[in-house]
């Protein structure tokens, strides 16, 4: 019992050193506010929201920005404001399961090629190879066409077409490490395979591959768009910042507001997520934190 | 030699002033070059929105192959400028109808073929006609053709056109659109039978002096043209697939005539830059929505009236298409014969009338999916129709598809409700030819198979008479809607604008007939 409050204790310390260095960088203070503006909006979006995302008013439909409508409305008179916030949840909730999955996935395998019988990594590094080579929008429209659009689509998609990234650095950390001598030294002891990837290289791995997380979730949430945009990502009315640009960018004549409602928050996204990687990559890598 | 660095006496203030004034000065003589060139006297600068795929009639794709083909080839004859559909002479001095299956024409003794190819004879029209009907050749505008069995040549200049069975449509479609262009047989065959994207012979007010692939096609006065002679020397043909695109280029002075979008007409009755005009002329394709009649969830003929009146047409109208367009009665639009001046169903929705209609037929728990092609204006659309339907308690899932799945819809079993959008020729058996029980599974979506029907449409392709054709067609438009299958949306509309210096010569239905053109 006292072992595991010390190890809950060493790593809340732990975190609060992480999110103490990345808050000292002001690049990092910025990614982390917009970073957390966005997770917290989409967590409370039913609350912040002043209109419900999908309510119609044809009436009021193309209106500018004003105190009634921060954004303005769309073609069907619905709130831009409220479906941008909406939105964020939708970019969230394909993100950040996407993420985790591929990373997850990714690791295992990575590590098992690293670390197994050479056939294995020839064949995992062949299947990496194959995933890779599909163009993504290519593959998401031929997995749209066999199991129809929805939220669930698009997390398979981007998932499957981010397993090979995580899956091929978590096989290199593995190669780097398994002739390193505490490994060596597990291993005469007659540690078990699963002891000594779970154990003794898990630990040593997943720093990178949170970073890499971390500055892969932009680009989830753009493919999420991208997808969107073309019609193959969330279904009709579900608000999402890519039909927002899709549609703003159908009527930029009429408003340019949609653009703004469906471009600002991947933009800010982007570069919210970006500068908390790249503060969190120098935090946790001990070399660049030397040279910092 | 020596290179010296030196730091350059560059402020921060000099910088933004020097960027400016570079701008300023690259972007000046660019816009004047760019008007200039736009406004050049004898230049006529029209959008298309897409680009040239053949020179060859028997393989033009529609609309854009047309506009070119019909100015550097000849038909019997041209269809005639204006708001009402009819036809002109073109290459014919004498046409006329023999008898139900047989037409005489006889040809203008002064149009000829270039690249040495002589005089246009009864022989190159046999030859271009019968070519579309060949199986060899393959043609997809086959059909056009209709029951046409060949061309009998009576003379250097004389013929007769035979068809298997009466066709009207002859006269609205096949002689005076795309399969009615007539090349020289001597040059096609000397060109192995296939024209491509280069032309073997032309015949036109115009030439085709040069195409440059997705960027642009210029037509050149034709100096051995006899007939009246074309306004403009030069015209220049720009592929712009995307209307947001054309009207910045329109607005800019670099065109003189664009299709706009239905979104922007509003902005351009307000006002057209350069002392330009906008017409709205209504168009031919036709917007519905359709239901499945052999998926088991819309047997209940009740439950899919249910659906046509919760469908708000106005609201769709107002929101999808900027209320620049009307409400349809039917597949065949207003100014062509079997136009019906009413529906059976009201634009506007009656939810009382749908909710007893709904209760009628004992249906609760009503879940259907919707398939659209994922444009703006359809998924507006299918939301509408969405909310509408979730009134009376149906609930719809929407799916947007594109354009490949969609498109090959007709093969879905499984399709419940669709959103539906076809182009239109100007000849009503062009609309129903789709709805027949042969066409079940392949065009007609719906499959909505009626005997009736299908007997019309075939008398009223063969009817001479226009007013009992008219009558057929609006039959014909009561079944399908009395099936249930149908809720009729709208024509849409082409709005055009144009430039000030520019006499548009256009279809009823808004596209342009180029050599006829003329200045303002």
């Amino acid at each position: 019992m006292t072992d595991i409050i010390a190890d809950t204790s060493k790593s809340r310390s732990e975190l609060a050193i992480i999110i103490a260095g990345v808050a000292r960088d002001p690049l990092g203070l910025i990614g982390l506010i917009i970073v957390g503006s966005i997770v917290f909006s989409a967590i409370f979006a039913s609350w912040i929201v002043p209109y419900d995302p999908i309510a119609m008013n044809i009436p009021d439909r193309m209106q500018g920005p004003s105190g009634t409508h921060l954004l303005g409305t769309d073609q069907l008179g619905r709130d831009t404001f409220s479906r941008v916030i909406a939105g964020g949840q939708v970019a969230l909730k394909v993100a950040l399961p996407a993420i985790f999955g591929a990373m997850t996935i990714g690791l295992t395998l990575g590590m098992i090629a690293g670390y197994g019988p050479k056939w294995l990594d020839n064949f995992l590094m062949l299947l990496f190879d194959t995933i890779r080579s599909f163009p993504t929008v290519m593959f998401a429209l031929a997995v749209v066409a066999l199991v129809g659009t929805s939220l669930q689509t698009v997390v398979f998609v981007v998932m499957a077409t981010s397993i090979p990234t995580y899956g091929r650095v978590a096989r290199t950390q593995t190669l780097t490490l398994r002739n390193s001598e505490f490994i060596l030294a597990e291993r005469a002891m007659g540690a078990s395979m699963a002891r000594i990837l779970g154990v003794h290289m898990l630990p040593n791995i997943i720093g990178v591959l949170a970073v890499l997380a971390a500055m892969d979730i932009p680009t989830v949430i753009a493919l999420e768009a991208g997808l969107s945009f073309l019609g193959l990502g969330v279904k009709p009315p579900t608000p999402s910042w890519g039909v927002l640009l899709k549609d703003g960018y159908a009527l930029i004549r009429q408003t340019p507001w949609l653009v703004v409602g469906g471009g600002l928050p991947i933009i800010l996204a982007t570069l919210g997520f970006t500068f908390l990687g790249e503060i969190l990559r120098d935090v946790v890598d001990p070399k660049l934190r030397k040279n910092r | 030699m020596r290179l010296e660095w030196k730091k350059a006496s560059v402020g921060r203030r000099n910088f933004l002033r020097g960027a400016t004034a570079l701008g300023a000065a690259s972007m000046l003589p660019m816009g004047w070059a760019s008007r200039a060139m736009a406004q050049e006297d004898g230049v006529l600068r029209i959008r298309s929105y897409g680009d040239l795929s053949t020179m060859d009639p028997a393989h033009s794709v529609g609309v854009v192959d047309e506009n070119i083909h019909a100015s550097v080839y000849n038909k019997l004859i041209q269809y005639k400028p204006g708001t009402e559909w009819g036809w002109q002479m073109d290459a014919a001095a004498m046409i006329e109808q023999a008898d139900a299956t047989h037409i005489n024409f006889a040809l203008r003794d002064d149009i000829g073929f270039t690249n040495g190819h002589g005089a246009m004879t009864a022989e190159d029209v046999k030859f271009s006609f019968e070519r579309i009907i060949a199986d060899a050749t393959e043609s997809p505008n086959k059909p056009d053709m209709g029951p046409l069995s060949h061309v009998e040549v009576t003379g250097e200049r004389e013929g007769t056109i035979v068809l298997n069975d009466p066709f009207a449509p002859l006269w609205t479609i096949a002689l005076p659109y795309i399969t009615g262009n007539i090349v020289s047989k001597a040059a096609t065959e000397a060109a192995g039978g296939r024209i491509g994207t280069d032309p073997v012979a032309e015949s036109g007010p115009y030439l085709r002096a040069s195409w440059a692939a997705k960027e642009k096609t210029v037509l050149k006065r034709n100096p051995d043209w006899k007939g009246d002679a074309p306004v403009w020397d030069t015209i220049e043909i720009l592929p712009i697939d995307d209307e947001n695109t054309a009207e910045i280029a329109f607005d800019a002075g670099e065109l003189d005539l664009t299709r706009v979008s239905l979104g922007s007409v509003e902005r351009y009755r307000g006002g057209v830059p350069n002392g330009g005009a906008l017409i709205e002329n209504p168009s031919l394709y036709y917007v519905w929505l359709g239901m499945n009649l052999d998926h088991p969830k819309l047997q209940n003929i009740k439950l899919r009236q249910a659906i046509q009146h919760a469908i708000d047409v106005p609201s769709i109208l107002q929101a999808a298409y900027f209320s620049a367009a009307a409400p349809s009665t039917g597949i065949i639009a207003p100014g062509l014969i079997g136009h019906r001046p009413s529906e059976l169903v009201a634009p506007a929705a009656d939810f009382a009338k749908a909710a007893e209609l709904l209760a009628e037929s004992g249906e609760t728990n009503v879940s259907l999916t919707l398939d659209v092609l994922n444009k703006t204006e359809f998924t507006t659309t299918a939301q509408i129709i969405q909310a509408t339907l979730a009134q009376i308690g149906i609930t719809v899932e929407i799916n947007l598809l594109e354009s490949g799945a969609f498109w090959s819809s007709g093969e879905n079993e499984n399709l419940q409700l669709v959103l539906n959008r076809f182009s239109m020729a100007p000849d009503p058996s062009y609309a129903t030819a789709w709805f027949t029980t042969e066409q079940a599974g392949i065009w007609n979506w719906e499959r909505f198979r009626n005997e009736e029907f299908d007997m019309l449409h075939k008398a009223a392709s063969a009817e001479s008479d226009n007013a009992k054709r008219d009558e057929m067609y609006r039959r014909a438009q009561d079944l399908m809607e009395e099936s249930g299958a149908y809720r009729f949306i709208t024509h849409e509309a082409t709005p055009v604008v144009h430039s000030s210096r520019v006499a548009p010569a256009l279809r009823p239905d808004g596209l342009p007939l180029l050599r006829y053109f003329g200045k303002a």
